[in-house]
């Protein structure tokens, strides 16, 4: 780790002000669980590391019927998980923030550094795409909101201009007979991190048989969290068997551009993907996936 | 010996170890966590090339940094080279570096800040050389040579009996190739060390060791200085399985810069630095050719064996003998050919690890068991039976079985696991699929190699409060050696193990020993201490004789007291003869030392020749489940039984067994260090992963009942030969499920998938 000055600023317009006076030269600290890996490993040399972890109203965590869920980007992941309306209205992000990493990283890391930080390996992003997420900017002109989507440019970038604070993430009500599921897969039990997940959400149709506004998303195999919104369209409006399971899961194998690495490669990363997506489409319909098709 | 002059019978009893309460309070002292006035901390600098020339050193800048007390390269160190049979390493590589990660440079500043900041203005120039990187080209004429001469390393030939009758007998020959993988050791606590000079020059090294000698004598050599001007203390070692026994390095570094300052220096490793400069295990590539009769009877025995040291032999030499001959040990077979080569490569040093050579040949050995019994339409366990090696034989290579238990661990897992019962049960269509596997495997307890000697010698003083302190050349890695110790001098003494300390080894103070190393503590330093506590205790008794003016033969210590066994009316509390006996001997207290040296032989040129006073014997059966769309093996049940003889303390064998049945499952399925240019990628315990709780079921382990007649209260070495049997035992239970053989480690979800992917492929050809 190479010296740098630490900032404390008070409020977010300090910390604005700070970010914009040394610019290419500041970086934000709000848990610190991947940022001083970074120092550590010298990846990143700053002259000046912001501190936003003391910034009031950043890490609340409110919902309103009309509005839905805004999570503060200072929540820690521990949080979100304890929290009673995400536990009452979003069972899947309680399961999702409770289940990453290890106690430690929950306790310490902020749901705003995993998003921001854009690392492919993590949890969130493809849940919070099938949610319909947005983001909240703060910058020195204001707010801004993107959807998701949008968010979510490459490896390790986003969306964010220099200078910009992520302030939070707005998750719209869920709909009448809306559920969501999310699955993750580990290479090995000691790896903390997935190697691939997915994310699945829809709105149970009338007869109970078959699914509307379905969304699919797949995440830490592929460099950023991708909607499927092919597969997506071929779970709606019919009843889910098995077999469609099964043929979701193939529109998305051909469909995807995995990462390859040492943790996985390409083809690996596609099998893996392909029975996540057969699996969580089964699981959904209340079917048994450990059957062969 | 016999059963009946121990009071165990079957099973000592299971206490905490004596050191778990320091270890979970947080006041056990690592040599990382000591701190002397003036201590300077020290960093290495290492080398980016796999093979290059060093054509310049530039320290300069270094130490003008203000706060750098001292800055070496290989050009500062002795030119004495240190090492075990192959003597060819420096403190420091001096013209030349053969591996990424090779330490080039070391300094040490006021604090690791300005040693981290002083290791960037180091300024090394290299000119980089063809590397060999695969020890499969490292006998091909051109290859680069890692060292003068040649990149054999070394090479074993055996030959027993008839190896062309042999086959000839046979019904059935099966040939097959396995590839076995480097395992990182993974101890919790990373190679520490602190190194201080005296006034006089004199040296004392607190280190992470498990030998103390054994590092002495390697310190005298590579910093080239009398054995006697060096002291070395263990200080509490958080686990060692091999990697510290003799190769690592970094002790030495920090010697050595302690010697040049004159200042007292801490050196203590992160863990990429640890996994570059200890040790990982030998990989081998095994070609294995058995014979065998229709009715599962071995015939014949063919192997052949390349093994990679890395850069430098270290030990792996022993560990390639162990590899090429121990197997053989475990079977009644006559006819054996064996060719086993060592090479060097342009990557980290390989050596020691938990079961020294045995996990390697007994994935191979076992995988082809399970194979050939399938072939033969035979019962994997019986094949094993018949072969197996029984108490009172002699083997093909002249090793004197006193105790064996192997069948017994074999048909207490078969039943445990209810091997019958789960084999009958029709095979599975869905998309998990579970299958069982068996394995057997034998180790030594104690081996007699370095100066022809295996022994060990206990000093044992008895305070005048009846009390005993015990002074021990062996080191307690975390494996149990003081509570075993303590165990057997409470129960041989007549006092309560709570009265009994042992103290940890320093060269100055405790007997000369060789260490822990080849399971060889409990069978023969506990020997030593069975006789250092009967003299003691005789002293004792001698003494109360004579006080009292009663039989001594009458006499006897129990619950800390002297009694008189057959009047019952003499009852007088220990302190009370101990503080006579000093009274009565000019002020001599009760100070004994005696020395146990088995009966063994060195192996002759032949590799023949009893080398340990015991052989430990174990069986593993478990059952996994393959995902067939995932690749993933998750262990579902594993049941493995020891023969470790009489266990004197079973709740530490258990806690050894289960350990190791871990770390077997590690090596099978999880870990692979991987290399890239010859450079270690993935070193971090973050993409190097480990088992963890999260991957194993329950364990069970049991302990057979066995009593080895050479050891001590019956007791031979637990927790070596618990390791064998669990990846060849995993590889047969994958077979089992998915009919897939793997024979190249570890057990990866991408093989089983292209596996399963390649069979499919062949059913739907032959449509
Ligand atoms: C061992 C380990 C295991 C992990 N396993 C998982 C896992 O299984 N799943 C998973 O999803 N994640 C995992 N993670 C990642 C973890 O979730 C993130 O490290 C954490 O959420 C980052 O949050 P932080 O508050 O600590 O961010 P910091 O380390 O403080 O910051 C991370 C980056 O984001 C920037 N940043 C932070 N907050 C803001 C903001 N509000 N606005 C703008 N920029 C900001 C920082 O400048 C920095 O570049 C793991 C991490 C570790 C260390």
């Amino acid at each position: 780790m190479l010296p740098f000055d630490i900032a404390t600023p008070g409020t977010l317009a300090e910390a604005l002000a700070l970010l914009d006076q040394y610019d290419e030269e500041a970086c934000v600290f709000a848990g610190g669980t991947a940022l001083v890996i970074a120092l550590r490993q010298r990846m990143i040399a700053p002259r000046v590391v912001v501190s936003i972890g003391q910034l009031p109203g950043l890490s609340e965590i409110t919902y309103s019927e009309a509005e839905g869920l805004r999570i503060g980007a200072l929540a820690r992941h521990a949080q979100i998980a304890a929290s009673d309306p995400v536990r009452r209205h979003y069972p899947v992000l309680a399961q999702l923030f409770g289940g990453l990493a290890n106690p430690q990283v929950r306790n310490q890391g902020t749901v705003g550094g995993n998003l921001c930080y854009a690392d492919p390996a993590t949890d969130p992003p493809s849940c919070l795409l099938a949610l319909g997420a947005e983001v909240i900017i703060a910058g020195r002109m204001g707010q801004r909101r993107l959807p998701m989507r949008a968010f979510l440019v490459d490896f390790f970038t986003t969306a964010l201009e220099p200078g910009e604070i992520l302030a939070g993430i707005h998750i719209p009500p869920p709909q009448p007979g809306e559920h969501a599921l999310y699955r993750r897969h580990l290479r090995t039990p000691a790896e903390h991190r997935p190697l691939a997940n997915v994310a699945l959400r829809f709105v149970a149709g009338p007869d109970g048989h078959s699914w509307k506004d379905v969304r699919l998303a797949i995440g830490a195999a592929v460099p950023v969290a991708l909607p499927m919104d092919e597969a997506g369209r071929a779970l709606t409006g019919r009843p889910i068997t098995l077999a469609v399971a099964g043929e979701a899961a193939a529109l998305v194998a051909e469909r995807l551009e995995p990462i390859s690495d040492s943790r996985g490669d390409a083809a690996f990363r596609t099998a893996v993907v392909r029975a996540a997506v057969r699996r969580i489409v089964a699981e959904a319909a209340g079917l048994d996936w450990t059957e062969t098709t | 010996m016999h059963r009946e002059d121990f009071g165990l019978a079957g099973e000592g009893e299971g206490i905490p170890q004596v050191n778990a309460r320091e270890k979970v309070l947080g006041c056990a002292v690592y040599a990382g966590d000591m701190r002397l006035p003036r201590m300077l901390h020290a960093r290495i600098l290492r080398s980016p090339h796999a093979h290059a020339r060093i054509t310049g050193v530039d320290l300069t800048a270094a130490l003008a940094l203000p706060g750098v007390r001292v800055a070496v390269s290989g050009r500062d160190v002795p030119a004495r080279a240190w090492g075990l049979s192959h003597k060819q390493q420096h403190v420091l590589a001096r013209d030349t570096v053969r591996f990424v990660g090779e330490e080039v440079a070391a300094l040490a500043a006021d604090t690791p800040e300005i040693a981290d900041a002083a290791l960037d203005l180091i300024q090394i120039s290299y000119e980089p050389l063809p590397a060999l990187l695969d020890p499969a080209d490292a006998l091909t004429t051109g290859a680069p040579l890692v060292h003068a001469g040649s990149n054999l390393a070394d090479e074993i030939n055996i030959q027993r009996g008839d190896i062309d009758a042999g086959f000839a007998q046979a019904d059935l020959i099966h040939e097959e190739t396995y590839r076995t993988h480097s395992q990182y050791p993974g101890y919790m606590e990373p190679m520490a060390t602190v190194a201080a000079t005296d006034a006089n020059g004199r040296l004392t090294v607190w280190t992470s060791t498990q030998s103390v000698f054994l590092a002495r004598q390697r310190l005298a050599e590579a910093l080239d200085r009398p054995v006697s001007s060096i002291r070395v203390i263990q200080a509490t070692v958080g686990g060692g399985f091999g990697g510290k026994i003799v190769e690592e390095r970094s002790s030495v570094i920090a010697a050595f810069l302690a010697t040049r300052t004159d200042r007292p220096v801490r050196l203590g490793l992160t863990r990429i630095e640890d996994m570059l400069s200890g040790c990982l295990s030998v990989p081998e590539t095994i070609r294995l050719r058995l014979g065998m009769r229709r009715d599962g009877t071995i015939t014949a025995k063919e192997v052949e064996i390349l093994a990679d040291c890395g850069a430098f032999a270290g030990l792996a030499p022993d560990i390639l003998i162990v590899s090429a001959m121990r197997s053989d040990n475990m079977q009644r077979i006559a006819n054996i050919r064996t060719r086993a080569r060592l090479v060097y490569t342009n990557t980290l040093p390989r050596g020691a690890f938990r079961g020294f050579g045995g996990t390697q040949m007994l994935f191979a050995l076992n995988s082809h068991l399970a194979t050939m019994a399938e072939k033969l339409d035979l019962d994997v366990f019986d094949v094993h039976r018949r072969n197996a090696i029984g108490p009172g034989d002699t083997t093909v290579h002249g090793w004197k079985i006193g105790s064996c238990a192997l069948e017994a661990c074999l048909t207490h897992v078969r039943k445990a696991i209810d091997w019958d019962a789960k084999r009958a049960r029709p095979k599975g269509t869905g998309v998990l699929r579970r299958g069982l596997g068996v394995a057997a495997a034998m180790h030594v307890s104690g081996n007699r190699t370095i100066g022809n000697w295996d022994g060990a010698t206990i000093l044992l003083k008895v305070n005048e409060d009846g009390r005993a302190v015990i002074l021990t050349g062996e080191s307690d890695m975390g494996q149990g050696a003081f509570t075993m110790l303590t165990q057997i001098c409470a129960k041989e003494l007549g006092i309560p193990p709570a009265h009994v300390t042992v103290q940890a080894p320093d060269t100055d103070i405790s007997p000369f020993s060789i260490g822990t190393l080849a399971s060889r503590v409990t069978i023969n330093a506990g020997a030593a201490m069975v006789k250092a506590a009967r003299q003691a205790r005789s002293q004792i008794l001698a003494a109360a004789a004579e006080k009292y003016s009663h039989p001594e033969d009458d006499l006897e210590i129990a619950d800390g007291m002297v009694r008189a066994r057959g009047t019952g009316n003499l009852t007088v509390p220990l302190p009370e003869i101990c503080r006579y006996h000093i009274f009565r001997h000019g002020g001599e207290g009760i100070i004994v030392s005696a020395s146990h040296d088995p009966e063994t032989v060195r192996m002759d040129a032949e590799h023949r020749g009893n080398i340990a006073p015991g052989y430990s014997f174990a069986a593993q059966a478990v059952e996994v489940e393959v995902d067939t769309e995932t690749g993933q093996v998750r262990l579902i049940e594993s049941w493995l039984a020891d023969d470790c003889g009489v266990a004197i303390n079973p709740l530490a064998v258990h806690g050894q067994s289960n350990g190791a049945a871990v770390q077997s499952l590690g090596w099978a399925l999880y870990e692979e260090p991987r290399f890239e240019g010859g450079q270690l990628s993935n070193g971090n315990l973050a993409d190097y992963t480990m088992a963890t709780a999260d991957a194993v079921p329950r364990l069970h382990s049991a302990i057979v009942d066995s009593f080895e007649p050479n050891g001590p209260l019956g007791a031979k070495g637990a927790s070596e030969t618990a390791i064998l049997p669990g990846a060849p035992a995993i590889a047969n239970a994958v077979y089992e499920a998915i009919g897939l053989r793997i024979t190249d480690l570890p057990i990866t979800p991408e093989k089983i998938l292209a596996g399963l992917a390649r069979a499919k492929g062949a059913r739907d050809a032959a449509l």
